[in-house]
Order: C-alpha cells, then structure tokens, then sequence
C-alpha cells in the first residue's frame, strides 16, 4: 500500500510541475471571473446609478408606489411631465435612461425606453419592471397584491415524495448539468492523463524496472489515484472560484441569489463518480498496455470517449423528454450513465430503480475493467515496439 | 541454499516456445552468467525469474521461496531494455526509484551523492535525463541497480553502451559485490567478460539448456574441439571444421561436435599446398564454445 502512495504522489506531483497544469487550472477560473465581471458590469452599467426617468402619458404611475421588499441599490424613479423635459434631463446627465408609457398602454402593453450612448443594465430595467408591477397592483386587494409582486412559487414533487424541485429559477435547472459536464469532463482528463502516463513508460522502457519493484495492481492504482488527484485539485480550484463568483455575483444580479445547492445531485455524483473514473481509467490503462505509442493510444482512446460522451448528442431531448426510452437506456449503460444522469437531473426526476440499476452495472463493469486491464498491461506492457491486438488481449483476459 | 533456483520452467508466447524446460541454481557470492544467442530465452527466463512472466510450467524459487513484495526490494535489476523517464531530473528520478524499494528519501539521497560522484554524474544531477548521453543514462541505470544494495542483481547486458573506461568501472562495481557476498546474474554477448568474471554459467539456445556448469570445467571438457596452427596455404573449407580465423598470422579452427584434431591433421597433411609449422590443440574460449555449442547444436550438458 505504501509504494502505491508513492507512485500517486508521483504522478501527482509530475502532473502538477507542468505548465499545462498551471495553465487549465487558473485559465477556467480566470474565464469565470471574466464572465462574471461582464454579466455585472451588465447588470449594474450602463447608468453608473443615476435614477431612471418615465413620461406617463397612461397616468398610471401618479402615486409612485415602489415595490415594498426594494433594497438599497434599488434605482430612482424620476418622472416627467413630457417627452421633452425627459430628454433634456438624458442630455444633460440627469438620468440615465427614460421609459415613455403611452396612452394605450393597458392595450398594447408596450413602452419604450431611449437612452443616450449605453442602455440600462438588466439591474436598472428589472427595477423599472417591479416599479411598474407595484404601481400596477396598487389599487388590488393587499394578499392579492402581495402574490402578484412575488410570482408563482413552484414546487415540483415528485409522485413518491423522493425528490423535490423548487422551480422558477432556470440556473437551478441548469446547474446540474453544467456541473455534472465539468465533473465528466475532469474524469476523462485525468483519463487521458492515466493514458499518457502509461504510455510514457512503456515507451521510455521504465516498465520492465518498476515491475520488478511493484505489483501491476499497485502500478495502476497509484498512477489513478495520483492522477484524479490532480482532477480534483484542478476541480477544487474550480469550485472555489465558481462559489466566490457566485457570492459576489449574488450581490450584484437577483438571479443568482436564488441559487440552491443541490446536495442530492451532488451525492448522487459523490457516488458515481468512483466507479465511473475506475471504468474509464481501467480501459485506458488496458489501451497504453496494448498500444506501441501515445498517437496509437490517442485513436483507440479518441473511438473509446465517445462511449462516453454519447449522451451529449442528446441534450435537446433530456430537456424535453427526459424519460424516453433511450435516456432511460443510456442511464442504465455503464459508459453513459454518469452523463446521462447529470443532463437529466434537472429535467426530472429520476426514478429510484434506475439510479439504483444503473449504479450496480457501473460498479459491475468498472471491477471487471480494473480486473481485465491488469491482466492486459502486465503483458502488453513489454511488448516494446509491437502492439498487441484485440484478439490477443482478449486470450490474456481470458488468461489463455 | 541457492540464491535462485529455477525449475523446468517453460514459457510460450501464441506458438512460439520461447523457453522450454530450463534449469539452474545461483549461489550467493557467485557471479552467474545466463549466455545464449539473440532470441535464445534468457530475457523470458530472466522476467520469469523476476516474476514479470508467469511460467506455464516449472518454479522459481529466490531467497528459498516464490518472490514476495519484501524479496522485490532486495532485488536489483538493470534490464536489456534501458529506460528511465526522460522528462524528470536525473536525482528525483533516481531517488523515486529507489524509494519503490523500500529505501526512504534521505537515505536515498545519501547514498545516491557517492554513487553519482563515482560514475562522474554528479554535476548533472539537476539535468533531465534525455540531456544525458546514452553512457550517462547507461550509468544512471547502473545506479538505480545498486542503490538500494540488493542482496540479488540481476544485470543484462551491463557493458552495452559503455566506454572502456566505464566498462571497466562497471566490471570492477560487479566484483566488489560478488566480494560484498552479493549473488549476481550477468547476462551478456561479451565472453571475454564472462571468462573474467563468472563462475559458471547456464547456455540457453532455442529455449533449452545446453550447456551448464563451472566455466573452468566447461572449458576442460570442450579442450580438444579446437586447434591452433601455424603454417603456410588455405586453412579453410576443411572437413569437421566448423569456424576457422586468422589472427596475427596464426590459424583458430573451431572443431565440430565429432570431430577430433587427428581428423583434421589427417586432412591438412593430405592437401596439396600445404606446409604446417605449428600444429597444436587448443584450450577453447567461451567465444569458441558458444559457437561450437550454437552452431553445432551439441547439447552435451556438464554437471555444475
């Protein structure tokens, strides 16, 4: 056990010396942080704060109700008596934008906004909209008005009580599958990682020393541990970054104060993600002890990923029909299932048994790669400059 | 108790047989040498030895038993095929290796300083391994082999590479372990290597054991399938005569199996052009047994 320490810190550190390394792990952060400094740039620009000019030719906005749960950053509605004196305070800097509700407003439900160089941030306009819902409610019953000014609170249960979804919020809806997509996309790199690894030293011949030190088993096991270390760290940095964003994000865009952290997701990866790492990682230790060089094992491998990312061609139909048919095949097939659960999470609620099947096959699946491809690369691996082909890996499995 | 024992091992690769049925024990203290021509088996038996093969049939037994995690760790081990990971340094690289048996890093490091000083390494030890030349990974791989001062090294092809001046380096670290008590297996093309330093030696050809013993013994059984002559006309295409050279004027001619030197006088003295000066049998080296036995396909096996 000890020398398979050794081997993943190793590994570990190899991976981590790299430039490549430095360079994945702070460049995803570093994007994040870029997007998130333009989505609230956007949503507070465009008016550096200065109040928000209307001309109420429908005389709906008299009393000047703003809405009652408005907080601090909330913008200032200034009204004007005509189009004219809005435009004159646009130019001279007063306000940053003017809204005019005509007449007919109550039948064509149609406003329009002029700016000067920049319009409103999405902040400024979503202010201007609950300035309007309230202004619009007031004259309604106070419990009636209240539920206009909050919405529709959907909670989707499902029939069996097992999972909850509070609805409304898109990002919700997405995050599984955004994070389930960052999740598989790590475990296929640090695949590839494992790949490259024991490629590397078949072709550098080190094999033929380290096997008279180690075990087969304690080769493979200390180069996935050390190398899905480094997923993980890359992912940690990651995760970290994501939540800081969100935190300051939150303060910035409404829409993301609603984030929720989906635990039964993230348990649901917690457990998934094991087998479905020992399953890749299994198969591309059995290609870099089967094939002669890295670009061999890049072809083979190339063919062996899609197995993996399959689901993916079918996102559309996981938000549409996430129960059909072929997702609930993909669910239940080892290579697919992890992926085919992160894009259907969101959608709806997965059923027990499928989780519960599903999950078994993978564990199932991933045990024999484990078993075959320390079968495969003790052979393969000193096989120097020759390849060993399907049907001879297939008779060393076989153990003939 | 041998150091190594192995047993009737055998080992096919598809319908290749590649070893059949070999047998031989190693001492402590001894210097072994596993000889055969290319392709002849002594790698496959050497990873058979070293548990990288399974053999189909036959035993192993090292350290007077199957091979264990602990007995991996008192093995050194430099192999035909060299290697090392050639974008590391070369000092994180030895002392990686090292610590896969059983040495801890500080003893590691300790111990690798002398070793680098002595293969003249040292200021190169913060240089990646494929900046090295091929002698100096050569000799980093020699390193690796002894660092952790195994009880049993097992080295093939130790000279391949080297300078004469690193090769007779190499030679004299082989001797100082057979005197530090350590059991060593060589297994080179190089006989005259052999002759200096082995005590005995196993002969592996097409799989199979054809010759093996003490290499004093081997050499006074196969005395007489040899003969040196001296004199003047065409020494060569005689009959029973498997080998002939020239060297500073003096003719070597490798007998076949069967054959004896009176057979061959009798031939020369019957051609015409022939005038014999000197005439004597010779005590064969290695190099000469080893084509005798390859070539002749006598499989005549002395007692070790």
């Amino acid at each position: 056990m000890h020398k398979l320490w050794l081997v993943a810190k190793h590994e570990y550190l190899k991976m981590v010396r790299r430039r490549s390394f430095w360079l994945g792990t702070l460049g995803v952060p570093l994007l994040i942080v870029v997007v998130m400094a333009v989505s609230i740039a956007v949503a507070v620009g465009g008016g550096d704060g200065k109040p928000l000019g209307y001309v109420d030719q429908a005389g709906l906005l008299a009393d000047e109700i703003y809405p009652p749960d408005k907080g601090d950053d909330f913008s200032t509605m200034l009204a004007f008596p005509d189009e004219a004196a809005a435009r004159a305070a646009l130019e001279n800097g007063d306000i940053q934008a003017f809204y005019i509700v005509p007449q007919d407003y109550m039948q064509s439900l149609q406003m329009t906004l002029y700016y000067w160089d920049d319009p409103p941030g999405e902040g400024p306009r979503d202010d201007f909209d609950d300035f309007m819902r309230a202004n619009l409610a007031s004259n309604l019953p106070g419990d009636v008005r209240q539920r206009v000014l909050e919405g529709i609170d959907l909670t989707m249960r499902s029939a069996d009580g097992r999972r909850e979804a509070v609805g409304g919020n898109l990002i919700n809806f997405f995050m599984p599958f955004v994070a389930g997509m960052f999740f598989v996309f790590s475990v296929m790199a640090s695949a590839g990682y494992l790949l490259q690894a024991v490629t590397d030293e078949k072709e550098n011949r080190t094999v033929e020393i380290i096997f008279t030190s180690l075990t087969p088993e304690q080769i493979i096991g200390g180069k996935a541990v050390g190398l899905i270390s480094v997923a993980l760290s890359q992912l940690l940095v990651w995760v970290l970054t994501v939540v800081l964003g969100l935190i300051i994000g939150a303060r910035f865009v409404e829409l993301l104060r609603a984030i929720e952290v989906p635990w039964d997701f993230v348990l649901v990866v917690a457990v998934y993600f094991l087998p479905a790492y020992a399953l890749i990682a299994g198969m591309m230790t059995a290609i870099g002890g089967m094939v002669t060089d890295m670009q061999q094992g890049r072809q083979i491998s190339g063919v062996l990923n899609m197995l993996f990312v399959l689901p993916f061609f079918f996102t559309a139909m996981a938000f549409a029909d996430p129960n059909s048919p072929i997702l609930v095949a993909l669910t239940l097939f080892p290579t697919t299932a992890f992926v085919t659960i992160t894009l259907r999470w969101g959608a709806t609620v997965i059923p027990a048994w499928q989780l519960i099947l599903s999950w078994l096959l993978l564990v199932a699946s991933a045990v024999l790669s484990v078993w075959a491809s320390a079968r495969v690369f003790r052979v393969g691996m000193l096989r120097y400059g020759q390849r060993l082909d399907f049907r001879a890996a297939f008779k060393v499995i076989r153990g003939r | 108790m041998p150091t190594v024992s192995v047993s009737h091992v055998s080992k096919a690769f598809g319908k290749v047989r590649a070893v059949n049925d070999v047998s031989f024990d190693v001492y402590p203290g001894e210097i072994f040498g596993l000889l055969g021509p290319n392709g002849a088996g002594k790698t496959t038996t050497i990873r058979m030895m070293l548990d990288i093969f399974r053999p189909e049939s036959g035993q192993v037994s090292i350290f007077d038993g199957p091979l264990d995690e602990d007995k991996k760790n008192r093995i050194g081990y430099l192999p035909e095929e060299r290697g090392l990971y050639k974008d590391l340094k070369l000092e994180p690289a030895l002392v990686f290796l090292a610590t896969l048996k059983g040495l801890d890093e500080t003893t590691a490091r300790r111990r690798l300083e002398d070793w680098l000083h002595r293969f003249d390494l040292y200021d190169h030890r913060q240089k990646k391994i494929q900046e090295l030349s091929r002698g100096m990974q050569q000799k980093a791989q020699i390193i690796v082999t002894l660092l952790h001062e195994p009880d049993l090294i097992v080295v093939d092809e130790p000279f391949s590479g080297l300078d004469p001046v690193n090769t007779r380096l190499v030679k004299n670290i082989i001797e100082e372990q057979r005197e530090a008590g350590k059991t060593i297996v060589m297994s080179t093309h190089q006989m005259y290597q052999v002759e200096a330093l082995c005590n005995r030696i196993v002969l592996i050809n097409e799989g199979r054991t054809v010759l093996y013993g003490q290499v004093e013994q081997i050499k006074r059984d196969f005395a007489g399938n040899a003969v040196v002559l001296e004199g003047q006309g065409d020494f060569t295409n005689i009959p029973g005569v498997l080998e002939t050279r020239q060297h500073n004027g003096e003719w070597h001619l490798t007998l076949e199996p069967g054959s004896g030197p009176q057979d061959v006088f009798r031939t020369l003295a019957g051609r015409e052009g022939i005038k014999i000066e000197r005439f004597e049998i010779a005590e064969p080296s290695l190099d000469d047994i080893f084509i005798s036995v390859v070539q002749g396909g006598d499989t005549e096996a002395a007692d070790a």
